[in-house]
């Protein structure tokens, strides 16, 4: 019905191989992506944007990051929030020695440097595999959040040990403050969503392109891989340096467009894990799976919290927190038995069943 | 399009919610507590939230609120958690005339915010010491005493008024890793440095709350004078009995006022006596407020609480938090002479509060907290306190009311707050207010 594919002929190999071979899908994305530029923004209250719209984002941002190195390139990693931690703090170091730099360049700086610690403990990977690598990462892991909280140089010696985001303009948003206490939501969530949304397309064009194809192969079999002549080194590396740029970015935008403040403790395994159970649950190896799986693990707990009081239902803060975790830990575990490979493959379920609806075949 | 469907009807359900969010009853004070009585840190949070709750319900039934206008102290759960905190703020910001954060986390993560949202931050013994420079931090206020006060007066306590006795000492200062523990740091090392006693910082990981094995066995090779703690939640329990199993001389072990809770002592019952905490509220268990709070509220099956837990320093404590709370509403509403007051009135009510020996007699609370008064400079009012000693049961009063030493903290505070605001820059300062009276 809403799928139909007939009359949609495809003449060259280039339409064949086009992004959205299907128009409907095409005019759906098309659909989604004003709704987030041009509709939400102005619906939305300061609650909406700093509860969902914005974390949204950037948790599907991080998870994205991760994709790229455990969905496609099948390297598990336990170290996210660690490397998110790495983009936050040289962000901030950057915007706290040169004042001057404009704060979407720091934060698309700051990737790098996440990049260059990533490819570093990326290093083991290249002698092991499976768990033992995720036992790597998890050392990434512990290890930096300790030095973020021992190298009092990181943050300026502050004396609580936090860090926090000055006020700073950028010629992107026009002059306007998007970082600090001054910065409005609405300029942070565009910020946001304008980094979110090029990362997005550069990583759709990547993991189509060789090094995609590169990392699938690394991923299906690596010994297969060698065989035909894919450079391992090369590959993992590369998938680690990726990965870990997008990670890092969305872990400078958490701190400087969304939290305001940080702790050290806040990039500690908790975080990698959240964003870990968002790759699994949208579903490795697939771009729409960040976003369904955040929209699912962050944005869901926070629309059941204001259900009850929405339908005037007099419960008790803590219950309604208990009975929250219990709603959201049973959807989690419904939707990993209806289908082990995540929300995107759920949706490619039923998005099948809809271009042949109403013949079964 | 099952999806589709889904997240379309999630975006309608997420704007009515949101539109519909806590509908603004205009004959009600809008007082929101973030509260926490879930997770690690739960068990010493609910003894406070059911202290704060119980003396609102107690004015609500009694008489009929604050000024004729009743309170809504609805809870808004955080779990000690910040994002969930920011959430919770988020909320109730619109129709709050007061954030009360429960969290030096939450609470630096909300006071930048405060000079654009105008609400008043409340944050009683606890949060960033240096918001008691009332002309940097103009919505932020933590009567009646800060962290360093309280380091100030475990300090004062353990070399009997004269710090230079300490010379030479060790003093072990075991803290939660977190800014919470960190902050009283700064003041220590600078006494550390004054008065030649050496400062050894233990810190204590979230995650090692209730195995600190480690930390003890340093402890113990160290030989410290004094081990002063810095601990919350599950971490106080774990100390108090790592201590007892390593056998560590419970007098010379002292908490400061969030480590002072009833429930992680009767674990070790008789084993902890000694063990002390610097607290600027006591337990008075035959105040007539607690008769009243009887009648009004535990016998009408309302209170949360129970026996046990209302002779506990904690619950009592919840009360004294409330009482400044609702004392700063009345303060405003006399002078504005209006009984429904907004978040700039009761900035003024908080920073113009004035807590007498008469007036605690006149609540029915005398002894409970040190009569203090805030400024428009002073927004800690610095009421000082009471070391409280576990005797085995219950904690009781082991020394005559101490004062914190403000010829040296204030200019510390003047400091911190200039510092803050430089970093914070473009940062508002109320140039009305003489910071010096401190």
């Amino acid at each position: 019905m809403f799928y139909r594919t007939a009359g949609q002929f495809k003449t060259t190999y280039r339409d064949d191989q086009a992004l959205f071979p299907i128009r409907q899908d095409g005019v759906l994305v098309a659909v989604i992506l004003i709704l987030a530029w041009a509709v939400f923004p102005f619906i939305a209250n300061e609650f909406t944007f700093q509860t969902l719209l914005i974390p949204i984002l950037i948790y599907s941002l991080a998870a994205l990051g991760l994709n790229v190195l455990t969905g496609y390139a099948g390297q598990l990693s336990l170290g996210t929030a660690a490397f998110m931690g790495v983009g936050a703090y040289a962000c901030y170091k950057m915007l706290t020695i040169m004042p001057w730099l404009d704060p979407i360049i720091a934060v698309l700086l700051s990737g790098f440097f996440s990049a260059g610690i990533g490819v570093v403990f990326g290093i083991p990977s290249l002698r092991i595999k499976g768990f033992y690598l995720a036992i790597a990462t998890l050392a990434a892991q512990f290890f930096l959040v300790w030095l973020f909280e021992k190298w009092a140089w990181l943050y300026n010696y502050n004396a609580s040990g936090a860090i926090q985001a000055p006020n700073i303009t950028s010629v992107f948003a026009g002059g306007n403050y998007v970082s600090g206490p001054l910065a409005t939501s609405f300029t942070q969530y565009y910020m946001v969503l304008g980094i979110t949304t090029l990362l997005t397309i550069l990583t759709i064009n990547m993991t189509r392109g060789t090094l995609g194809r590169t990392w699938k192969a690394t991923r299906d079999m690596d010994f297969a891989a060698e065989l035909i002549g894919i450079n391992l080194m090369r590959s993992k590396l590369s998938a680690f340096a990726v990965s870990s740029y997008i990670v890092g970015v969305a872990g400078a935008l958490f701190v400087f467009m969304w939290r305001g403040a940080a702790e050290p403790n806040l990039f500690d395994i908790p975080l990698s894990f959240t964003i870990l159970f968002i790759a699994i649950i949208g579903g490795l190896g697939s771009i729409l799976g960040n976003y369904l799986g955040a929209i699912l693990i962050v944005g869901l707990p926070v629309v059941l919290n204001t259900v009850p009081a929405a339908l005037g239902i007099p419960l008790e803060s803590a219950f309604v927190e208990h009975l929250n975790l219990m709603i959201v830990g049973g959807l989690i575990i419904f939707f990993l038995i209806v289908e082990p490979h995540g929300l995107a493959r759920l949706w490619g379920l039923a998005r099948q069943k809809l271009i042949v609806w109403p013949f079964p075949y | 399009m099952k999806h589709f469907t889904k997240l379309a009807a999630a975006a309608l359900a997420l704007t009515v919610a949101a539109t519909s969010a806590p509908a603004d009853e205009t004959e009600e004070l809008f007082v929101p507590n973030l509260a926490y009585r879930t997770g690690p840190f739960a068990a010493t949070g609910i003894p406070l939230m059911n202290g704060q709750r119980d003396y609102a319900l107690m004015l609500n039934a009694r008489d009929g609120g604050v000024g004729g206008v009743k309170l809504n102290f609805e809870e808004c759960e955080t779990g000690y958690n910040t994002q969930k905190g920011v959430e919770c703020y988020e909320k109730t910001k619109g129709q709050a005339i007061v954030t009360q954060p429960w969290s030096t986390g939450i609470t630096l993560q909300v006071l930048p915010k405060t000079n654009v949202d105008k609400i008043p931050v409340l944050a009683p013994g606890y949060g960033f010491s240096p918001m008691a420079d009332g002309k940097v931090f103009q919505w932020a206020y933590n009567m009646p005493g800060s962290y360093w006060d309280a380091a100030s007066m475990i300090l004062k306590y353990i070399s009997d008024g004269d710090l230079g006795a300490l010379n030479g000492k060790t003093i072990a200062f075991l803290h939660l890793d977190h800014p919470y523990g960190k902050e009283p740091l700064p003041f220590l090392e600078a006494m550390a440095k004054e008065h030649g006693f050496t400062l050894e910082p233990i810190p204590v990981g979230l995650k090692e709350m209730q195995n600190q094995s480690a930390q003890w066995l340093q402890i113990r090779r160290m030989r410290p004078d004094y081990v002063v703690m810095w601990g919350w939640g599950a971490m106080n329990a774990g100390a108090i009995t790592e201590a007892v199993k390593t056998k560590y001389p419970m007098d010379q072990f002292v908490g400061v006022w969030w480590s002072g809770h009833d429930a992680d002592l009767k674990i070790v019952g008789d084993k902890g006596k000694g063990y002390k905490a610097i607290s600027f509220s006591r337990p008075v268990l035959d105040a007539p407020v607690l008769a009243d709070l009887k009648k009004y509220v535990y016998d009408a099956g309302d209170s949360l609480s129970n026996d046990e837990e209302r002779s506990g320093v904690f619950y009592n404590r919840g009360l004294v938090i409330s009482m400044i709370l609702t004392e700063a509403i009345a303060t405003a509403q006399a002078n504005f002479d209006k009984a429904k007051i907004g978040p700039e009135e009761l900035r003024w009510g908080l920073e113009n509060l004035n807590i007498t020996e008469a007036r605690l007699e006149e609540l029915g609370m005398s002894g409970m907290v040190a009569p203090f008064s805030t400024s428009c400079g002073d927004h800690t009012g610095h009421s000082g306190g009471w070391m409280l000693e576990w005797d085995g049961t219950k904690f009781t009063q082991a020394s005559d009311h101490l004062t914190p030493d403000s010829a040296v903290i204030r200019p510390m505070e003047i400091e911190g707050a200039k510092a803050y605001a430089d970093a914070n820059a473009p940062w508002p300062v109320n140039e009305s207010c003489d910071a010096q009276a401190g």
